[in-house]
């Protein structure tokens, strides 16, 4: 009881001469920015670290992490503070938020406060699908931070028991494999549908066969875009993915279990899912698995997959110094040296060329083939207007009814065609909401 | 009014006891009037409350009033006024339509499977004679495990790839599976909210059943009557108040309360099967940040929860007896 009575006693006193320390203004004081993210568990400690390298390599600027829980809730604090003026300065966006985020009306665009304070970033050396999707008018809105591109997971065993050496590249091969397996009872079933599917299954899909998912090349030309994506071959894969369902192919998970454990647990023997997934696999490995580029039609050319993931936002409404800070910390998670250490312990892909060059130059992917395969995926090509990304407004809404329909579909209470039907017709009610809200500023 | 003063607060005599309820509800013979001359004090007594009800219910209410009629970006950088735009949206999109069904459907279903359930539960209780105690300890315990936590359980317990239950039901040949199958997940979160809230029923019930006067019920037993005809006959006409104060409350726990379960259990899938409207504000509010869509879902919430509860006090308490 003494000791901890002492201990309270000497924690005052320390914290009383801290902060006469720290009153004193001059060249030792640090400015302090808030950044809110929606790492949580092992990524969240991963922040931690990456801010506290941050604070420790200069002197001036102090960035104080906070987790407001997942993507949906980070934006909802947001936009909460916002309205209330007590922004943070630095925030963490999914790329769904993408056009909402941009005209806000609430941010500093990334590239421009960089230039004004001087920061040194090779803005020409960013993975292209990660650069373009974030870039507005050829410069970039946000910075990149965490971006994942979906791939195949897949069981080394049953796939080599099935007679086969690994997933096939083209999605009619592919679908034979996953008949063969759970026909001959190599595994219970062919796949596990990750709970975001509709973007590795669909919206890549449709990234990858360089098809388009909405007019005005997918909103980049305007706010007048309009989904189109229940007319091009999305359709077909959507009636595939219907098939697989009905036929046991293709599992889904449903709540109260993860999808990647009937993957991991062997009852899947594929998972189609981000390459973040890298770090849970490898943690727990009770298979022997390997990992492969997303399948793609066999009449038509493999581009580049899109990306997911999210970006840093700085936001409006702050003090210069603080702007320097936030500019210095972008600039510090920018750098080639940290994107490795963070590409190494996560799984998120490298965002610059530099990076992905250092990686390799240490041999990294000698050790970890499966690693590289997602910047492989996303450096496959130049991005065309079908494969640079998405820029839909109320673009969460519109997926949420894209999932909605295909629910819909895999209970076989829609074809598939009438699915994707109503959820382009619910998605462009969307879009033109927000067009005729945001009319003018795009 | 100048009447009540002066009378003394004794208790009402028999013609008053004899006149109709509704007058006697309407009249300021009282007790209350009577101990409180001082107007003060019963007013200082209720300004926690009113304040508690200001903050949290009236400013809040005209907040989303004021909200439904606007459109508006999640910044609140640009406001437009678009009048009704927002309920004639909601209206005329088959999604929200398919809500207000599933929401009626799902509402009556939990109502009547809840009161049944807890009714079979309390009539037993009187039966129950060895472990009275742990029987209602453990008819009880459902009513102490958080909603969230209650979903999940029952998520799991009927997952179809490795829930126990799905297997019973697999292995007895019933093709179960709430992912795909709309009706199966309907099922289970009307199953799941019922659960949790048939011990708060069971309570009412079993205190009401313990008022009921022995000796009618024996009197009845000499008659000839078997437990089930005392029950129908006798128990239940008189336990009727308790009965419809629970309908009432099903009905508000089904439609504002079951968002937890809802959450935990489907998420509003498959494909809108279990999109009850509580849920959907809250979807298109706090995750898709469609305001207006949400105020206006709210409103709407609001006038229909109206309009149900004063059809309730017109058409069911008719049938309720006060006077036994």
């Amino acid at each position: 009881m003494k000791m901890t009575k002492q201990g309270f006693l000497t924690g005052l006193l320390a914290l009383a001469a801290a902060s006469v320390v720290a009153v004193p203004t001059g060249a030792q004081q640090r400015t302090e920015v808030q950044f809110w993210h929606a790492m949580s568990g092992v990524l969240g400690e991963r922040v931690d670290e990456v801010v506290k390298r941050f604070n420790d390599s200069q002197a001036k600027h102090t960035v104080v992490a906070t987790n407001k829980g997942n993507y949906d809730e980070v934006i909802n604090a947001t936009i909460a503070a916002y309205r209330a003026k007590k922004a943070p300065q630095i925030v963490q966006i999914y790329e769904r938020g993408f056009m909402s985020m941009l005209l806000s009306g609430a941010i500093v665009p990334v590239q421009e406060l960089m230039t004004e304070k001087k920061q040194q970033v090779d803005f020409a050396d960013f993975i292209k699908p990660v650069a373009s999707y974030y870039q507005y008018k050829g410069k970039l809105m946000s910075m990149p931070f965490n971006s994942s591109t979906p791939i195949v997971f897949y069981n080394k065993e049953q796939f080599e028991k099935a007679g086969f050496e690994g997933p096939a590249d083209t999605y009619g091969e592919f679908e034979k494999q996953l008949y063969a397996i759970k026909s001959k009872g190599i595994a219970e079933c062919g796949t596990s549908l990750a709970g975001d599917y509709f973007w590795s299954m669909l919206e890549n899909y449709s990234t990858v066969n360089d098809q388009p998912w909405g007019t005005r090349a997918n909103g980049y030309d305007g706010l007048d875009t309009e989904f189109v994506y229940n007319k091009s071959r999305v359709a077909g894969q959507a009636a595939r993915l219907q098939k697989w369902v009905n036929d046991g192919v293709a599992q889904i998970a449903g709540q109260g279990l993860s999808p990647e454990q009937l993957f991991t647990s062997g009852k899947c023997a594929t998972y189609f899912a981000s390459t973040a997934a890298h770090g849970s696999i490898e943690r727990d490995p009770k298979i022997k698995w390997g990992a492969t580029y997303l399948p793609h039609e066999a009449d038509l050319t493999a581009r580049n997959s899109s990306i997911g993931g999210a970006t840093l936002w700085v936001m409006k409404g702050h003090k210069s110094e603080e702007y320097d800070a936030a500019a210095a910390f972008l600039a510090f998670v920018a750098s080639p040296d940290l994107q490795l250490w963070w590409h190494k312990v996560t799984g998120y892909v490298p965002i610059t060329n530099k990076a992905y060059q250092l990686a390799k130059a240490e041999g990294y992917y000698k050790d970890h083939p499966t690693r590289e395969i997602a910047i492989l995926q996303l450096n496959r090509g130049t991005p065309t207007p079908n494969s640079q990304g998405f820029h839909f407004g109320n673009y969460t809404q519109a997926t949420f009814a894209l999932r909605e329909e295909m629910e819909s579909v895999f209970a076989n209470k829609k074809t598939p065609q009438q699915g994707l039907d109503d959820a382009v017709r619910r998605g462009n009610d969307l879009l033109r909401q927000f067009e005729k809200l945001n009319a003018g500023k795009y | 009014m100048q009447a009540s003063t002066s009378v003394s607060p004794a208790l009402p005599g028999p013609a008053a006891i004899a006149a109709p309820r509704r007058r006697r509800l309407g009249g300021t013979q009282g007790l209350k009037r009577a101990h409180y001359r001082e107007t003060r004090l019963p007013l200082l007594l209720l300004v926690p409350q009113l304040l508690v009800l200001l903050l949290f219910f009236f400013i809040p209410a005209l907040r989303a009033l004021s909200q439904a009629f606007v459109l508006t970006d999640p910044f609140g950088s640009s406001v437009q006024f678009v009048w009704f735009d927002n309920f004639r949206d909601l209206f005329a999109s088959p999604e929200y339509r398919s809500s207000i069904g599933v929401t009626v459907w799902f509402t009556l279903a939990q109502n009547a499977l809840t009161i049944m359930v807890a009714g079979i539960l309390a009539f037993a209780t009187d039966r129950v004679v060895r472990g009275r105690g742990l029987y209602r300890s453990v008819v009880l315990l459902p009513y102490a495990i958080a909603p969230v936590i209650a979903g999940i359980l029952w998520a799991f317990l009927f997952n179809p790839s490795v829930g126990p239950a799905a297997f019973v039901l697999k292995s007895l040949g019933i093709a179960w599976d709430p992912n795909r199958s709309g009706f199966d997940s309907f099922l289970l979160i009307t199953l799941a909210a019922s659960w949790k809230h048939i011990c708060y029923n069971y309570i009412f019930l079993v205190a009401a059943l313990l008022a009921v006067p022995a000796s009618l019920l024996e009197a009845a037993a000499v008659d000839g009557a078997g437990p089930l005809l005392r029950f129908f006959r006798i128990a239940l006409p008189m336990i009727g108040p308790t009965v419809f104060f629970l309908l009432v409350m099903n009905f508000v726990y089904g439609f504002f309360e079951t968002f937890a379960i809802v959450d935990a259990v489907t998420h509003g899938g498959p494909g809108g099967a279990t999109m009850i409207l509580v849920y959907k504000v809250y979807i298109d509010g706090f995750v898709h940040i469609n305001l207006g869509s949400s105020a206006a879902q709210s409103v709407v919430m609001m006038v229909f929860a109206l309009v149900l509860t004063v059809l309730q006090f017109r058409y069911v308490e008719r049938n309720v007896n006060y006077d036994v």
